[in-house]
């Protein structure tokens, strides 16, 4: 209850100026990023990682939460107009909303996206308030062998959601594990794999692997690809959209039911809970719920506007999932709660079961810039901004491309005005450029980097405290839990495979 | 009979896999009597990444080979991007922000581009230096070099 009130009383923080402008200028970047095909809210937040060192916590945190927001939301313009979802989220919404569009209600699919992203996104931020402190609580039980045991549950969990593509998760994994031992090691004074060379003392730094993973990867992509963005430009040129009709009428609200907005968000929020699966996952889930519930399921495919409500729903209630575990064990769950962690480490706060009880005044304004965001930005902005969305996709690519690659470049140097981050930053763009061709997923190297620290030293102080005995790992029932937890992933994952429509679905 | 030749990339990890396995092993025994030594966790994750690097070079030697010329045409520029950035950030300190990044940005907009209306491009690299310039240096007081002071 305390954290509740807690969030309520931090909301007033909305109200200054500063923090009120970074959380729109938040959230219409974020919508604009995720509503050109081949940009993401993950590149936006990215590029606004090296910002954050000039910002308070709260303000870089508030200004996060309402790019995660835009982000599962803005990938439904490009998918209802244009049939190209802007992120892989919004996949689900073209199934009805495109075929909406071609019937001349593409503004109503839209209007329609807009509700159910707004409904599932407070819900999930809602849920989020009210469960973090008892999760936060229940973490705190978890001892050192529990830890070890949590972290790699995460590790096998996300390497086994890569749906035929476990190798290469595997590896990915690995390489980002690797990456992670390099510097001093954390119980002995011993540098590993600097190779004489003094800058990779301190290991590498948080900051030049995010924006390279995300920022120069996507740019080198976006030069390597040959795709025919012409068509796509022309397509959204022509379609209009009038304000007025955004609004969907309540009898289609009622058709669809208040059932179905919550049923997909709750899926949404616990599918957001899950390390590596993410919004695509969740509006999936949600949307073959919605077909097998209804009693028309003929006509999903066709413009029912129920899918565009349960996709949109879903994918904007794992906002509040994923943060349950990035808040309370410092596990991200996709790849913007990475690099909202990143954003924590940067400002010298350790995430994990304290953040909650200690810092809880840092966190909860980001909780309520969730609710405000899911509230009142989604259909302010697409009340007030929504009849321009589609000229986005019409911006000169050469001049974005040129100054994503700016930012990213020069925001890298800003962490310690040296060069060497702006060349690691290339060198690990590179390294994503490549993992990403290949059809590695850049998630699991980034969750093996960030986790890997914790993992190796929960390993070493475990077999330390039982003398060396691995048992341990089986005798505490922490860590049983956890072990058995990453058995009934690996039963239902790996051996006993999910259904074709499910390994269809494409990974975030 | 045609065989499918792994990508390169497959090749370069294991071979950076076995160099890290080998300075893993180099730092000592992974167990002593205090317990696990700081090469244990490298050893055991070299050796994975070992066991994914082959497996995969396996699967992709046993898998069919495509037809030639299927893969589509093929585009270099993300060569020269990395060429362009790589040349940018050696000359960032000496050459001083305004002249490196409006090279830089000029060049990247002529790569994502073609090589025409070269002036209009320039007018543009020009406005977009300045504004980045405006938003580090101004808005959040960060440093940039410059070419004198």
């Amino acid at each position: 209850m305390d954290f509740i009130l807690l969030v309520i009383s931090s909301s007033t923080l909305l109200l200054d100026p500063l923090n009120l402008t970074y959380v729109v200028m938040g959230f219409v970047i974020g919508t604009i990023f995720a509503a050109i095909p081949g940009l993401t809210a993950t590149l936006a937040m990215a590029l606004l990682l090296p910002v954050t060192y000039t910002l308070s916590v709260e303000t870089a945190l508030m200004a996060s939460a309402s790019i995660y927001m835009a982000g599962m939301c803005g990938g439904s313009i490009t998918a209802v107009t244009i049939n190209i979802p802007g992120a892989p989220s919004s996949m689900m919404t073209a199934l009805d909303g495109y075929p909406m569009q071609q019937k001349g209600k593409g503004a109503l699919a839209l209007g329609h996206a807009a509700l159910g992203s707004m409904f599932g996104g407070a819900l999930g931020a809602l849920l989020l308030i009210a469960v973090a402190p008892f999760v936060a609580e229940v973490s705190l039980l978890v001892k050192t062998t529990g830890k070890f045991s949590l972290l790699a549950f995460a590790i096998v969990v996300v390497v086994i959601a890569q749906r035929g593509r476990i190798p290469q998760a595997g590896l990915a994994a690995c390489i980002g594990l690797m990456l992670a031992t390099i510097g001093l090691d954390a119980m002995e004074p011993i540098t590993r794999f600097t190779y004489g060379y003094s800058n990779l003392t301190a290991g590498i730094d948080l900051m030049p692997v995010i924006i390279g993973t995300f920022a120069i990867a996507e740019v080198l992509i976006q030069a390597s690809s040959t795709n025919d963005i012409a068509a796509a430009t022309a397509a959204a040129e022509k379609v209009r959209i009038r304000r007025r009709d955004f609004l969907p009428p309540l009898s289609e609200i009622r058709k669809i039911g208040f059932v179905c907005y919550l049923k997909s968000s709750l899926i949404g929020y616990f599918v957001g809970t899950l390390p590596g699966a993410g919004g695509s996952m969740g509006s999936f889930l949600a949307y073959t719920e919605a077909v097998r519930t209804s009693s028309e399921p003929e006509t999903f495919g066709k413009g029912n506007p129920k899918g565009i409500a349960a996709s949109e729903s879903a994918n904007n209630a794992v906002c509040g999932g994923a943060m349950v575990p990035m808040l309370t064990f410092g596990i991200p769950g996709d790849p913007i709660t990475a690099i909202m962690l990143g954003v924590l480490v940067i400002n010298g706060i350790q995430p994990g079961p304290q953040l909650m009880s200690d810092q809880a005044g840092l966190i909860a304004p980001m909780l309520a810039t969730l609710l405000f965001s899911a509230v009142v930005l989604i259909p302010l902005t697409l009340y007030l901004i929504g009849p321009y969305f589609i000229r986005i996709v019409s911006v000169r690519k050469d001049v974005l491309y040129a100054v994503i690659t700016i930012l990213a470049v020069v925001g890298s140097y800003v962490s310690t005005y040296s060069t060497f981050q702006m060349f690691m930053a290339l060198g690990m763009g590179v390294l994503a450029f490549h993992l990403r061709r290949n059809g590695f997923p850049v998630i699991t190297m980034l969750l093996g980097y960030i986790l890997g620290p914790n993992l190796e030293e929960f390993l070493r102080r475990s077999l330390a405290l039982s003398n060396g005995d691995p048992t341990t790992f089986l005798t505490n029932p922490d860590s049983l839990f956890f072990v058995l937890l990453t058995l009934v992933f690996i039963y239902f994952l790996v051996i006993k495979k999910p259904g074709k429509k499910l390994a269809a679905v494409p990974p975030n | 009979m045609l065989v499918k030749r792994p990508p390169l990339f497959l090749y370069v990890t294991l071979a950076v896999s076995v160099g890290y396995f080998i300075s893993a092993v180099g730092l000592g025994a992974p167990v002593s009597e205090s317990g696990l030594t700081p090469s244990f966790f490298p050893i055991l994750v070299g050796g994975a990444a070992i066991v994914f690097s082959s497996i995969l070079i396996l699967q992709k030697i046993r898998t069919e080979p495509k037809e030639p010329g299927a893969s589509g045409p093929r585009n270099f520029t993300h060569l020269w991007v990395v060429l362009a950035i790589f040349i940018y950030i050696i000359a960032f300190k000496p050459a001083g922000y305004f002249i490196s990044s409006g090279i830089f940005v000029f060049v990247l907009v002529v790569l994502f581009s073609s090589f025409e209306k070269l002036l209009q491009k320039a007018v543009i690299s020009v406005a977009i230096v300045v504004i980045a310039y405006v938003m580090f240096q101004q808005l959040f007081g960060v440093r940039l070099p410059t070419l004198w002071g």
